[in-house]
C-alpha cells in the first residue's frame, strides 16, 4: 500500500488526471454544437462531430445470392467470430483445473447453465442450455461489440453507389431481433411438438367441441348440438387467442431488444454529438448494463416459453 | 403493413442472413464452446463425487483399522498379561521345586552328617570307655597298690559303665 495516495495512484498522478479529464470536458463542450452556440467557437474541421442522422433501416453493402449483406450482417459476423474465438481460445486445452480464460468462460456459462437447470429443471436445462446461452451470448456480444468504435463511423460506399456505413450494431437492425425470436420460437415449437406431440398442437388449434357439435346437429339433438357448437366456438376463440398471444410475444420479443438497443445507440449518438470528448463515458457505461439485461431477458424468456412448453405434458402426464 | 415493415427497416434477405448467422454460431457454439464444457462440467462434479465418495471409504477404512489397531492391541496386551502371568506361575513353581529340592538335600545332609556324628561320638565313647576303664584300673591299682585281674576288673568297670547313666551310648 503506497501511503497518501488516491484511487491507487500518487496524488501528483490524480491531479493531473483530473486535470486532462477537465480539460478533455471543456474542449468536448466547445467543439459540441451546445457549447460552441454559448460560446461563439466553431472547432477545427478535423474534431467537429456530424449531427446524427438516424436510419431505422439496415444499408445494404453488397447481395450475396438471396442473402442481403448489410452493414448489420458484417457487424453479426464479426460477433460470432469474436464468439468463435473466445469459445475455442478457451476451451482448446479443456483442464478440469482451469487456467483463467477457461475458468471465466466457465463462470460465464456455467452461471447460464445453472440458470436453465434451475428454471427448467435439471433435464429440460441441459436440453435448453446450449439455445438459451447462445442467444444470451450473441445478444449480448452484439450489443457490447457495438460499443467499441468503428460501429457506425467508418463509411464504405455500397454497391449502389450510396455512402453507407460499414459496421452497424446488430441487435439495432430489426432483422437481427426478428431472426432471434423467429428461432427461439421456432424452438419453442420443436420441443413443445417433440414432448408433447398433438397436444401441443392442439393448444392452438379448439376445434374438437365444434365438431362434436355438428355431429349432434346432424343427427337432429338441435338444441343440444347447438350448445356444444357455441362451447366450441369459444374453445376455438380461446385457441385463436392463445396463438395470437404467440405472435404478440414474438413481436415483443423483437421490439424490446430492437426498441433498447437503438434506443442506446441513438443515445450515444446524440451524447456524443452534444459533447464528444467523456461526457458520453457513463451512457456506455449504462450500455454495457442494457447490453447484459436485454441478453438476459431474450435468453430467460426463451428459456421461460420452453419451459413452458414442455411442461404442461409433465403435468398432463402426472 | 408492408409500408411498416419497410420504414422499420425489415428486409427479407437480411432476416434469412441474420437467422442463418445466429444457427451457425448456434452450431459452432455448441460444438466448440457447450459441448466440451458440458462434457467437463459433468466431469468435474463426477470428479468431486468420486473423490467424496474416495474421501467416505478412507474414512471408513481408517475408522475400521483403528478398530482393528485397538483390537490387535487389546489381544496383545491381553497375550502379554498371560504370558508375564505364566512366567510368574513357572517362576514360582521353579522356586518352591529348589527350595522342595534343597531343603530335601539338606536334610539328607543333615541326616548324614548327625549319623556321621552319632558314629564318631559313639567311637569316642568307646574309646573313652576303653580308656576309661584302663585308667581306671590303672587307677585302682594303684590305689590298692596290688594287680588286679585285669580281666576280671575290666568286666566289672564294662558292667559300671553300662550301668551309668553319665556315659551311654546313643
Amino acid at each position: 500500500m503506497r501511503k497518501g495516495g488516491c484511487l491507487g495512484c500518487a496524488f501528483p498522478v490524480v491531479i493531473g488526471l483530473g486535470l486532462v479529464s477537465l480539460a478533455l470536458i471543456i474542449i468536448g463542450f466547445l467543439s459540441g454544437p451546445i457549447g460552441g452556440k454559448i460560446f461563439n467557437v466553431s472547432p477545427p474541421a478535423w474534431m467537429s462531430v456530424h449531427s446524427p442522422e438516424v436510419e431505422l433501416p439496415a444499408e445494404e453493402i453488397f447481395t450475396f445470392g438471396p442473402f442481403v449483406i448489410a452493414n448489420s450482417v458484417i457487424a453479426a459476423w464479426i460477433t460470432m467470430l469474436v464468439l468463435i474465438a473466445l469459445s475455442w481460445a478457451a476451451t482448446r486445452k479443456m483442464k478440469v483445473i482451469p487456467t483463467r480464460l477457461q475458468s471465466f468462460f466457465e463462470f460465464a456459462l456455467g452461471w447460464v447453465y445453472d440458470l436453465c437447470k434451475e428454471v427448467a429443471g435439471e433435464e429440460n436445462g441441459r436440453r435448453f442450455f446450449p439455445f438459451v446461452v447462445t442467444i444470451f451470448l450473441f445478444v449480448i456480444m452484439n450489443a457490447w461489440l457495438a460499443l467499441l468504435p468503428g460501429y457506425g463511423s467508418i463509411s464504405v460506399v455500397n454497391t449502389h453507389g450510396e455512402e453507407v456505413h460499414l459496421l452497424r450494431p446488430a441487435n439495432t437492425d430489426i432483422n437481427m431481433p426478428l431472426a432471434i425470436a423467429i428461432s427461439s420460437f421456432v424452438l419453442v415449437g420443436y420441443f413443445g411438438l417433440k414432448s408433447r406431440g398433438i397436444h401441443f398442437a392442439g393448444e392452438y388449434i379448439r376445434v374438437g367441441g365444434l365438431v362434436s357439435g355438428l355431429k349432434l346437429l346432424f343427427r337432429g339433438k338441435i338444441g343440444a348440438g347447438f350448445g356444444k357448437i357455441f362451447m366450441g366456438a369459444i374453445d376455438a376463440a380461446i385457441g385463436l387467442l392463445e396463438f395470437l398471444s404467440v405472435i404478440v410475444r414474438m413481436v415483443s420479443f423483437t421490439f424490446r431488444l430492437f426498441g433498447n438497443m437503438t434506443a442506446g445507440e441513438i443515445l450515444l449518438l446524440v451524447v456524443m454529438s452534444l459533447a464528444p470528448y467523456l461526457v458520453a463515458l457513463p451512457f456506455y457505461g449504462l450500455e454495457l448494463l442494457v447490453g447484459f439485461v436485454q441478453a438476459l431477458i431474450f435468453g430467460g424468456l426463451t428459456l421461460v416459453f420452453l419451459t413452458l412448453a414442455v411442461a404442461f405434458h409433465e403435468e398432463e402426464a402426472a | 403493413m408492408e409500408k411498416i415493415f419497410t420504414s422499420l427497416g425489415v428486409n427479407p434477405g437480411v432476416l434469412l442472413a441474420q437467422v442463418v448467422n445466429f444457427v451457425l454460431v448456434l452450431g459452432i457454439l455448441y460444438l466448440v464452446a457447450y459441448k466440451p464444457l458440458m462434457k467437463m462440467f459433468d466431469e468435474r462434479s463426477k470428479k468431486i463425487k468420486e473423490s467424496m465418495e474416495q474421501a467416505e471409504l478412507i474414512r471408513d477404512k481408517a475408522a475400521q483399522a483403528e478398530k482393528e489397531f485397538e483390537e490387535r492391541i487389546q489381544a496383545a496386551a491381553k497375550e502379554g498379561q498371560e504370558i508375564v502371568g505364566r512366567a510368574v506361575r513357572t517362576g514360582e513353581e521353579v522356586r518352591q521345586k529348589a527350595q522342595q529340592e534343597a531343603s530335601k538335600e539338606a536334610e539328607v545332609l543333615i541326616g548324614k552328617a548327625r549319623r556321621e556324628i552319632q558314629r564318631e561320638r559313639d567311637g569316642a565313647i568307646d574309646e573313652l570307655r576303653k580308656e576309661f576303664a584302663d585308667l581306671t584300673v590303672l587307677a585302682a591299682e594303684k590305689v590298692i597298690d596290688r594287680s588286679l585281674d585285669k580281666k576280671a576288673h575290666k568286666e566289672i568297670i564294662e558292667k559300671v559303665l553300662q550301668d551309668s547313666t553319665v556315659i551311654r551310648k546313643g
